[in-house]
């Protein structure tokens, strides 16, 4: 019972940190057609730009400066590199991103080292929030999840309920009808680019401080944001939502599940001749848990590619 | 500079298919270079020092694994982001047949590496299956997603993958040859890559490898053509996958010993660079691609620490500048309607702008390297002047303008030339135009 | 008028098609005999694409039968039906950009000869598959621009290699999926001609707009409103048909 709830608890909020990078991915995906590889960079960025600055100006403030700096980065890499190569055609930008991933990466090397560096949450907000089970619960991941859900809140709203958010989900559905209407839709790119990577940078700056922050921390979240998006459906804001919850409740439960494929067999009367096969029989779930979301992500690949909410091929 | 360039990509494309219609003395002259080519790889290890062999070998298995993957991706239309599962097979394979084998009879260590090639055809095989069900992102997403799920499971496989300590074995003596020291693994290494390359170049003027640029072009209409687009795509996948296991045998051969580092994403990016690098248009672009960045690699990983950060930054700039990649310069000098004078004229112009702007940009960044490393800040005392570097020769104060100065006048120096040839060479085709 | 065969070339028996709520194709059932040039006319959105689709195999229909001969195409996978001789084109060009003109066509040509998985000889090698290429260059009057890239042909050149393409496998029956879109008066006299030349010893379906090419080049023509063929006739029966006139050529009729 307790490691349900518990496992419940921290899977949820680690989707909604997921969602929070992987929404950006979605609206992108949706708009331009690229998958950018140097998304989960932004997230990457935003924690030690938060690290750097919270040293200088104190946490909060690093909090909220941080992602504004990624934001203005995004509009950056749209405005002077995904631009130039977009007349090469979708696996030309794609390619960019990617090289832009990597130089992102060697640079924050170069500036912080190849190895962690201490970003830590600050003294101020590292108290239990309750007790679960006769264990303290960290205050701090509770707000994690909780500033997830009010972005979340915020953007649906935005897109939803005001003029902006009707011109940009025009934009993102029918692009070339949007400017024949007259508006900028290069500008609503820009932004929308802006906005996601900003995004990424404020999971990364809150969520660098409760995880470790180092150089492979893009790479690490980076296909898991991926298979996020896949199973989502690409382009939808929903669907994103309900993939991140599930990975991340999957990723939550199978670490704790000590079974392997042997023992479910045991159960069924063939654990003597699975121990005899060995190999991946053998394998514990937790042991596996890092592959599950890919082996979901092939099957929704491989049988409704459009995702959980996407739109039909 | 993009214009010309994706004209001669079209004409380097096109040139393929109508080589029949090349001029007689440009056939002559690219049969003397390949000539020359081979016979300079022939020479090499009397040329060079054992380190450097070791390095050539390194080369040799990057271009082969490079034009391998380019079958796929600049032929094949399919852009592959887990390319090194293949590799890695196929060094796995290798390693395990020479275990298993002793190396004289019906299959001899020189014979090793075909191993490599079954296992990445039979990988490919299966991973062809899955991922070709999809075409564009989605299909790069699954063999991502196929190579991510063998790296995570490798490391637990411990009887085929060998765990962290991997899986090694020995090379042995074989027709009277030792394979002992690095010449004889160098002349085995270049017998399977030109042997392969060879096969591979055959590989693209036969039907399947014209299919397979049709796949690249159009699969839609293919389909309406009568043919299996499903089963075109597997085999293509196949032959692809089973070259890269031939390279990672080769790399097994000379290292006598893998990983499943190998799996890692570094390798699937690696080749990628690589051949995007060299130019996917023209048959010999990833191998030059591949021997370029590898030789780089080399001669530069012991002067400086941030190898990686250049090669990123070198991807970057050809995607957005050059994006026929280094053969493309080649196709587009042939096709271009100037004399060569003027092209001379202009390429330098370009050069000499793209040295100084590479030259402020490894100063910064070597710079910057010493001056946030750890060492160096340990040295720091607050309050007091940030020390000298040596850089180049030169000890340079971070605290002084005159650092940053050189650094800016050289982008800015660099830029200008930039520009200046790019102008000219805009107002030129506006002339042609006219 | 066609030579005077009763052999059946392509026949279509009810057939039906939907997508999701979308009743497009209701009830469609034509005799088409071999030899026979027959086009279909109709407004926008009327299903003719559609039909060509299901014909082709890039749709499986939703009730219905399709015969290609004696033998059942419906819902066949789209190369298959290629291969039993059935070959068309597409309405908006689907040619292969960056390659020759020749190459373009000579992929086409080698499927007859099954060579698909040939990999122990360069294509160069097969004489007879040079010969063909050859020949459907010519047929198609674009040997001058054997070297060019289809993506650089103008638009009527890029139409006729569009139709050379559909030849390249020998069908015995042509779908055109409007092959006149967008030419000048000049360029479409010429391609009607090179089409009649086609189309000799073979079956001709074609989808145009043009009513001068339809009632020039065609034996009998088909009116599909709402996914159902209305009138069926020679272009003098269909022309003074009431209800055609009404729901398509208006009321004037221009010759």
């Amino acid at each position: 019972m307790e490691f349900f709830t518990v496992s419940l608890i921290n899977g949820t909020i680690y989707g909604l940190l997921l969602f929070m990078v992987s929404a950006g991915l979605t609206l992108i995906f949706g708009m331009m057609g690229v998958l950018n590889f140097a998304h989960t960079s932004f997230y990457m960025v935003g924690a030690y730009l938060a690290y750097s600055l919270q040293k200088v100006i104190g946490f909060w403030p690093a909090i909220i400066v941080a992602p504004v700096i990624v934001g203005f980065l995004g509009v950056m890499v749209e405005r002077y590199f995904l631009r130039r190569v977009h007349k090469h055609g979708h696996a030309h930008e794609l390619l960019l991103t990617f090289g832009l991933s990597f130089i992102i990466a060697e640079v924050i090397k170069l500036f912080f080292g190849n190895y962690p560096v201490n970003y830590q949450v600050p003294t101020a907000l590292s108290f239990p929030a309750f007790r679960l089970f006769g264990t303290d619960y960290p205050f701090y991941r509770l707000m994690m999840g909780v500033i997830s859900l009010l972005m979340f809140g915020a953007i649906y709203l935005l897109l939803s309920r005001t003029r902006i958010g009707i011109v940009v989900r025009s934009a993102i559905y029918r692009p070339a009808m949007a400017e024949t209407l007259g508006h900028n839709v290069p500008l609503v790119f820009m932004g929308v680019f802006g906005v996601g990577a900003a995004l990424a940078g404020l999971a990364g700056a809150i969520a660098g401080a409760f995880y470790t922050t180092n150089p492979n921390m893009a790479l690490e979240l980076g296909v898991l944001v991926f298979v996020v998006v896949v199973i989502g459906g690409l382009g939808s804001l929903e669907g994103a939502m309900l993939s991140s919850i599930l990975i991340g409740l999957i990723s939550s439960f199978a670490v704790g599940i000590d079974l392997s494929a042997a023992d479910l067999l045991g159960y069924l009367g063939a654990g003597d001749w699975a121990q005899q096969v060995g190999g991946l029989l053998m394998l514990k779930v937790s042991s596996l848990a890092a592959t599950i979301p890919f082996a979901l992500m092939l099957v929704v690949l491989l049988v409704r590619p459009s995702g959980l909410m996407g739109e039909k091929e | 500079m993009n214009k010309p360039l994706n004209h001669s990509l079209q004409a380097s494309l096109s040139a393929g298919s109508a080589g029949a219609h090349r001029g007689g003395a440009e056939r002559l002259y690219l049969r003397l270079l390949l000539a020359a080519v081979l016979l300079l790889l022939v020479a090499l290890p009397g040329l060079l020092s054992q380190a450097l062999v070791n390095a050539a070998i390194q080369m040799l298995i990057g271009a082969l694994f490079a034009s391998a993957f380019n079958v796929l991706a600049g032929q094949g239309g399919m852009l592959s982001f887990g390319h090194a599962a293949y590799f890695g097979i196929g060094a796995f394979a290798t390693l395990h047949a020479m275990n298993a084998l002793s190396g004289e009879g019906l299959l001899p260590t020189p014979l090793m590496p075909v191993f490599g090639a079954l296992g990445g055809a039979a990988l490919g095989l299966v991973a062809g299956w899955f991922s070709t069900q999809r075409s564009g992102v989605y299909f790069s997403m699954i063999t991502l997603a196929l190579a991510e799920l063998l790296h995570a499971l490798a490391p637990h496989l411990k009887s085929t993958f060998g765990g962290e300590g991997g899986v090694s074995s020995m090379r042995m003596p074989a027709w009277g040859i030792s394979f002992g020291n690095p010449s004889e693994v160098y002349y085995l290494t270049l017998v399977w890559v030109v042997g392969s390359l060879a096969l591979l170049y055959f590989f693209s003027r036969t039907p399947l490898g014209r299919l397979t640029l049709g796949l690249r072009e159009n699969a839609h209409r293919l389909k309406f053509l009568g043919y299996n687009v499903h089963v075109l795509r597997v085999l293509v996948f196949m032959i692809s996958a089973m070259f890269a296991g031939i390279a990672g045998g080769l790399l097994a051969m000379n290292n006598e010993a893998a990983n499943y580092v190998l799996f890692d994403v570094r390798l699937s990016s690696e080749v990628v660079l690589n051949a995007y690098i060299g130019g996917v248009g023209v048959f010999f672009g990833p191998a030059l691609g591949a021997a370029v960045m590898t030789f780089f690699g080399y001669a530069v990983s012991d002067l400086t620490r941030s190898w990686l950060l250049y090669q990123g930054i070198i991807f970057v700039a050809v995607m957005m500048f050059m994006p026929s990649g280094l053969s493309g310069i080649f196709s587009w000098w042939k096709s271009s309607k100037h004399d060569s004078a003027v092209l001379l004229r202009h390429v330098l112009g370009w050069s000499i702008g793209t040295v100084l702007c590479a030259a402020a940009t490894v100063f910064t960044v070597e710079l910057l390297q010493r001056a946030l490393g750890a060492d160096y800040q340990s040295l720091l005392v607050p309050g007091q002047v940030w020390p000298g570097i040596d850089l180049f020769g030169r000890t340079w104060l971070p605290g002084a303008v005159l650092t940053w100065i050189v650094p800016l006048v050289l982008v800015m120096a660099g830029g200008l030339a930039l520009r200046r040839t790019s102008r000219a060479w805009a107002v030129l085709n506006e002339q042609e135009a006219a | 008028m066609s030579a005077g065969a009763n052999k059946i070339a392509l026949s279509l028996r009810e057939v039906h098609k939907s997508f999701g709520e979308a009743h497009i194709i209701r009830g469609v059932s034509l005799d088409l005999s071999e030899g026979e040039r027959h086009a279909f006319i109709g407004p926008n959105g009327a299903g003719k694409s559609t039909l060509f689709h299901l014909i082709s195999g890039q749709f499986k229909p939703s009730s219905g039968e399709i015969l290609l001969g004696q033998q059942p195409i419906g819902g066949l996978a789209a190369e298959r039906i290629n291969r039993l001789g059935l070959a068309r084109s597409f309405q908006i060009t689907n040619i292969f950009p960056k390659l020759s003109v020749y190459e373009n066509l000579r992929l086409g040509v080698m499927q007859r000869f099954g060579l698909q998985y040939t990999l122990w000889r360069p294509v160069s090698g097969f004489s007879r598959v040079r010969e063909l290429t050859e020949q459907l260059l010519e047929q198609v009057r674009l040997t001058r621009h054997r070297d060019t890239l289809g993506g650089e042909l103008s638009y009527s050149e890029q139409r006729s290699l569009e139709i050379g393409m559909t030849l390249a496998s020998d069908p015995k029956v042509l779908l055109l999926d409007e092959p006149m879109a967008g030419m000048s008066r000049e360029e479409t006299d010429y391609t009607v001609d090179l089409l009649r030349e086609l189309s000799a010893g073979r079956t001709l379906m074609i989808v145009e707009h043009d009513m001068d090419v339809v009632f020039s080049l065609c034996d009998r023509i088909s009116v599909l409103v709402y996914g159902q063929v209305v009138a069926t006739g020679t272009p003098e029966e269909v022309r003074s048909n009431a209800q055609v006139q009404e729901a398509y050529l208006g009321t004037e009729v221009n010759v």
